[in-house]
């Protein structure tokens, strides 16, 4: 085994090639099969790591006012009493929420700033940064943008406000949000600006968020946050992971069912072939052992004709996962992890992220898997007599 | 005479609170000063508050001179705090190096790796420049107790803020419900009042100063 051997990996080749029928159906079925838990794969881990970003980007502790079971806006004088906490290092007021806007059916996402405030947000960070906004303009995205100009609002926009009247806002900008698909339509104005359209007064806000800097410290202090304000949701960063896990277990527990079926046909064909060889098969065998090969020789043939094959089909699959995953979106398996509330991954713009763990255990679960049922039947004919196996 | 002076007191103890706003520290160290310091770096720079006799005149100005262009009343605010309470006092901020570790670096005494545990390093600087990290200050005690020559400083990192200080000002809590890297910790404090609040919170036994710390505390912890 220390060096290739061509000859016989040429008969192993040209073998795959009399055999035609029966090896394109195990390379379709191979194939489908890696496809399929590929496609399982890629599409949780780079929701995963979706999810890990997103909630990187997040504040420590969001402290929500609760009112008749609604969200309801915060004032400012409760974050002057958190601000007290130990362990708490810095917080802020935000003013953010959601502004559907129906002539085109999309829902806009207004976060309010002030630019004399920390950022937790690196995109936000940067625009502050690059603009100074006045309370009358305000910072689009580029799909925001997009929306805005399909209804012929190129220069400003009119919010309108919970009494129906109207606020008009200018666009100052626009910006492109790159990899950060929940950005998508993102629309940054300032914070009074933002109370005025949303009709809250001048103290008030969706909700607080606080920083810890010692993580430790988080479940802690939110606990001292929830005696503090009994009426107030108040959400750690690790309860949000906690329900997108919960969330996500339950998606992957549907697409588990789906990888036991097709795993389980998986070893129904493989456990056909290892049972036993064609007589055909067979009698190919007893010819080469009559024509003075050893087993090891056998063996070895048909090691490569199994690595040959299976090489082939998990690469091929591997490939049709990918395209299906990230060129095409995942069509219909996608479909299982949309979730517009939590995610808001309508299309499935996912970045793309491969963990190598999945992959190797795709390989290990069906290359030498089916390695083994192809040695194992030929070691056993092979070991007979040339004689024996002809009868 | 005395009446007169008395007034005169009473006078300055009124206008003072009235003019100075009653904000507590942490609300102001965690919000107006951070503030503060951005507007005073985005918008004036310049502004030089030595030039100022009061708290009033500094806040008037800003009011008045436009100096720093047209603020909100709350950002003139946490502008003229900032920049009496922290710039004025001109305390020459000392630099704490960053409790940063590499991947290969070992604590001394138990032999683990620590940057799987950065919020528990903490740092004995010797004067040659040789610089030790342990993972707790339970490990560089026992280290610092054999081993007292020719220190230069003595680092570990504030429990609550995660900031660097310097482990001979700090406050100590042994016996609390919090666990570091090798168990029982003495767990650093940049003020009394954390201190507290921690053994408060966490069920402490004591609160304890570095020169108070003894090899007998130290071992018992172990136990």
């Amino acid at each position: 085994m220390n060096k290739i051997n061509f000859y016989l990996l040429e008969y192993a080749y040209s073998y795959i090639l009399r055999h035609k029928n029966k090896n394109i159906f195990i390379v379709t079925v191979f194939t489908l099969l890696v496809a399929l838990l590929a496609t399982l794969f890629f599409v949780t881990s780079s929701l995963r790591y979706e999810l890990k970003e997103r909630i990187a980007n997040q504040s420590d502790i969001i402290i929500q006012n609760y009112k008749a079971g609604m969200p309801a806006a915060i004032d400012v004088s409760v974050l002057d009493k958190l601000l007290e906490i130990e362990g708490v290092t810095a917080g802020k007021l935000e003013v953010q929420g959601k502004y559907y806007f129906r002539p085109k059916e999309s829902t806009f996402y207004l976060l309010g700033v002030d630019a004399f405030e920390m950022q937790d947000d690196p995109v936000v960070a940067k625009l502050l940064e690059q603009y100074e906004l006045s309370d009358s303009e305000m910072l689009v995205s580029k799909n925001v943008q997009d929306i805005m100009n399909q209804a012929y609002y190129k220069e400003y926009f009119n919010f309108i406000k919970p009494d129906g009247s109207l606020h008009k806002v200018s666009i100052k900008a626009s910006f492109d949000v790159g990899e950060r698909v929940e950005l998508k339509n993102l629309i940054i104005m300032s914070k009074d600006t933002l109370r005025e359209i949303f009709g809250y007064s001048a103290d008030e806000g969706s909700d607080i968020a606080l920083s810890v800097a010692n993580k430790n410290e988080l479940e802690f202090i939110s606990s001292k946050i929830r005696l503090l304000l009994p009426n107030a949701k108040v959400t750690s960063k690790d309860d949000l992971l906690l329900e997108y896990e919960k969330l996500f277990d339950y998606d992957s527990g549907v697409f588990l069912s789906l990888f036991v079926i097709a795993l389980f046909t998986f070893f129904i064909i493989i456990y056909d072939k290892a049972n036993g060889l064609s007589s055909e098969e067979k009698r190919e065998i007893g010819i080469l052992k009559a024509i003075g090969w050893c087993v090891e020789d056998v063996l070895h043939a048909k090691f490569y004709e199994a690595t040959l094959l299976s090489f082939f089909s998990f690469t091929l699959g591997l490939g049709i996962a990918f395209v299906y995953v990230f060129v095409f979106k995942a069509p219909l398996l996608g479909a299982i992890f949309t979730h517009e509330n939590m995610l808001e991954i309508h299309n499935f713009q996912l970045n793309i992220h491969i963990e190598l763990s999945y992959i190797l255990l795709i390989f290990l679960l069906s290359v030498p898997v089916y390695i083994a049922a192809t040695l194992i039947p030929s070691w056993r004919v092979a070991t007979l007599d040339a004689d024996e196996v002809m009868r | 005479m005395s009446l007169s002076k008395l007034l005169f007191l009473f006078f300055i103890l009124i206008t003072n609170l009235f003019a100075y706003p009653n904000y507590s520290d942490a609300l102001k160290s965690k919000k107006i000063y951070p503030m503060g310091k951005k507007i005073f770096q985005k918008k004036c720079s310049k502004l030089n508050v030595n030039a100022f006799k009061s708290y009033e005149a500094l806040l008037d100005s800003i009011k008045e001179t436009k100096e720093c262009g047209n603020l909100k009343s709350s950002y003139q605010e946490a502008l003229a705090l900032y920049l009496w309470d922290v710039q004025r006092e001109a305390k020459v901020e000392r630099k704490y190096p960053d409790l940063n570790v590499s991947q290969k670096e070992k604590c001394p005494i138990c032999g683990m790796f620590l940057y799987k545990y950065p919020r528990w390093v903490s740092m004995i600087e010797y004067q040659d420049g040789k610089k030790l990290y342990f993972d707790g200050m339970k490990d560089l005690f026992t280290y610092y107790f054999k081993h007292k020559e020719g220190i230069k400083n003595i680092y570990t990192r504030a429990y609550y803020t995660q900031e660097t200080i310097d482990a001979e000002d700090a406050y100590y809590v042994i016996g609390s419900d919090v666990y570091g890297p090798m168990g029982h910790e003495l767990i650093g404090f940049k003020n009394e009042k954390s201190a507290k609040q921690f053994l408060f919170d966490h069920r402490g036994k004591t609160i304890v100063r570095f020169d108070n710390v003894t090899a007998a505390m130290v071992h018992k912890l172990d136990e």
